[in-house]
């Protein structure tokens, strides 16, 4: 068992990476996919494993068994995360959350559809270019956006400016989510599927959505319809917006108190 | 009788030249007595009714394609492109990665990290891979985001643009041609190949220059006319992909051959299928086997 915590990326693990000049044929052949561990930043601020800051876009590599958990504040699409998830998919490692996972769960409607087929409740969407049934929550589908913006859509004029702003003045489609007049819409931050802050029922929908895409750290958006209750989205998290409570139980599992 | 959902967006069918291939397509499909519908994104809850899904509208991991082939396949639904083809050709960092393993021939690739964008770096991707340099973001598609590079301070200006739309880039060594093969293959076999003849007031297949878009010839070639090699390199890089449907550029200088990148979602619609007329019934013969 080996397990790591360190500010810096994975630098270098994916081939070419650290300035080195490679060729389809020599890359494979030189092992390129399996660089040593760059530790600038825990070096430059001088920090201890056990006493991790979670600075801001900063990542972990925890070790268990024979799987890798990253850690990491966002997971996005090109991000330094998912190219870390990449480059050790690509080595064999068996590693978590999968660039798979990541990509469906912030795609919303990718997102619902595991989610409802895991038996999880979620809310009902559809997808439309400029008309939208009201009320609503509005999430953009396209290069330039991401779960955590999405907007609550209460009469026509609000939501002509929201449609206009997330679909680019209707180059892209979006997805909505009618929900009733008094709905209210609940958020929870899941720490590998669980939850410290009072968080009530959507706790309970922690570990399973934990289960299914294995996302260290993400923040649960779900919408309360009378005592119902059904997922909206997933969306990535800022360490500065951890409670104190959450940023506990992330060292726990950084320093192997809890088992994974 | 079967049904073929053919997904397009408004952009696809503001283009006449796209109009009339998708129309061709629904056409073949027909003639092979299938159904085949359009269907928009606003249609996306219809794709589990269909027997096969074709997708015909620009892809991207983040995008309403992404979102359909994964609908597809959640149904079970065979798909082109599919999710998986459109994650890895989506991103370059990705695809070479793919490529790189399956030691399928390259120019000199080096990706970057922000952390790398230091002069002595920079000086030393000169000197490995020569001058000019290209730059490329890695969610690139029709030679957006693509540059070269001839100097340290072209080369920063460059990468600090780039690396506010991705964590990495990719630098690879610049190989001069004058048009380069399109090889279409389809579950890693040939189904079409062409030239691409580049321009000559750009380095790209397709640029803006003084504001007026340039697009690259395109000219139809039988498989006697292309080189073995180059037809077998295409091959490769689509195998190392996946098994769905991809254009692979090849430069060809001195019979010595590089793949400069594979595309899902290859274009169809350019007179790419001159020299072969049965692409649309290989396609959805492909997909129908594998409903």
């Amino acid at each position: 068992m080996n397990d790591r915590w360190d500010a810096s990326a994975e630098a270098g693990s994916l081939p070419g990476a650290q300035g080195s000049v490679l060729s389809g044929t020599a890359a494979a052949a030189t092992g390129a996919f399996a660089r040593p561990v760059v530790k600038k930043r825990v070096a430059a601020h001088g920090t201890h494993r056990k006493d991790h800051p979670l600075v801001r876009d900063s990542l972990a590599v925890i070790r268990q068994d024979r799987t890798c958990h990253v850690v990491a504040e966002d997971y996005s699409y090109k991000s330094e995360a998912y190219y870390t998830i990449l480059s050790r998919e690509q080595a064999g490692e068996a590693i978590r959350p999968s660039s798979r996972d990541v990509l469906d769960a912030f795609v919303v409607p990718v997102c619902l559809e595991r989610a409802k087929r895991a038996g999880i409740p979620v809310a009902d969407w559809g997808i439309s270019q400029a008309y939208v049934p009201l009320p609503a929550i509005l999430y953009g589908i396209n290069y330039f956006a991401t779960a955590t913006d999405y907007a609550v859509v209460r009469d026509s004029d609000q939501s002509k400016d929201v449609i206009k702003h997330i679909t680019n003045k209707g180059k892209y489609p979006f997805c909505y989510q009618k929900i009733d007049d008094s709905a209210t819409i609940s958020t929870c931050t899941a720490v590998f599927g669980k939850t410290t802050e009072n968080c009530g029922e959507i706790a309970g929908y922690a570990e399973k959505l934990y289960s299914l895409f294995s996302i260290p750290l993400v923040n649960m958006v779900f919408v309360q319809n009378g005592d119902s209750r059904a997922l909206s989205s997933l969306a990535p998290t800022r360490y500065t917006r951890l409670s104190p409570g959450e940023r506990a139980f992330l060292a726990a599992y950084r320093d192997h108190q809890v088992f994974l | 009788m079967s049904r073929l959902g053919i997904f397009v967006d408004r952009k696809t069918l503001s283009n006449a030249e796209q109009l009339t291939a998708l129309i061709h397509c629904r056409d073949v499909a027909e003639a092979m007595g299938h159904n085949a519908e359009f269907l928009f994104p606003v249609d996306i809850n219809k794709i589990p009714k269909m027997d096969a899904l074709f997708i015909r509208a620009r892809t991207d991991p983040k995008n309403i394609t992404y979102v359909a082939a994964r609908m597809a396949e959640f149904h079970g639904i065979p798909v082109i492109d599919d999710a998986n083809s459109i994650q890895v050709c989506g991103d370059k960092i990705n695809m070479y990665s793919h490529l790189i393993k399956k030691n399928v021939a390259l120019p000199g690739t080096v990706f970057l990290q922000k952390t790398d964008l230091t002069v002595e770096k920079v000086t030393g991707l000169f000197d490995k891979l020569g001058a000019p340099l290209i730059l490329k973001e890695p969610s690139t598609s029709f030679s957006q985001r693509v540059e070269k590079v001839s100097d340290i301070a072209e080369f920063f200006r460059v990468a600090r643009r780039f690396s506010r739309m991705s964590d990495r880039i990719v630098v690879q060594q610049f190989v001069e041609s004058k048009y380069d093969w399109r090889v279409g293959v389809l579950n890693g076999k040939l189904l079409y190949a062409c030239k691409y003849t580049i321009p000559s007031v750009t380095f790209k297949i397709q640029a803006s220059v003084n504001g007026h878009i340039v697009y690259c010839g395109v000219e139809s070639m039988p498989e006697s006319a292309v080189p073995p090699h180059v037809v077998q390199l295409g091959i490769d890089a689509a195998r190392a992909i996946g098994t769905g449907l991809y254009g692979v550029d090849i430069k060809n200088n001195n019979g010595d051959a590089c793949v400069i990148e594979v595309n899902d979602n290859p274009s169809l619609e350019s007179g790419e299928d001159a020299c072969y007329p049965q692409i649309y019934e290989q396609i959805i013969g492909h997909l129908f086997a594998a409903a």
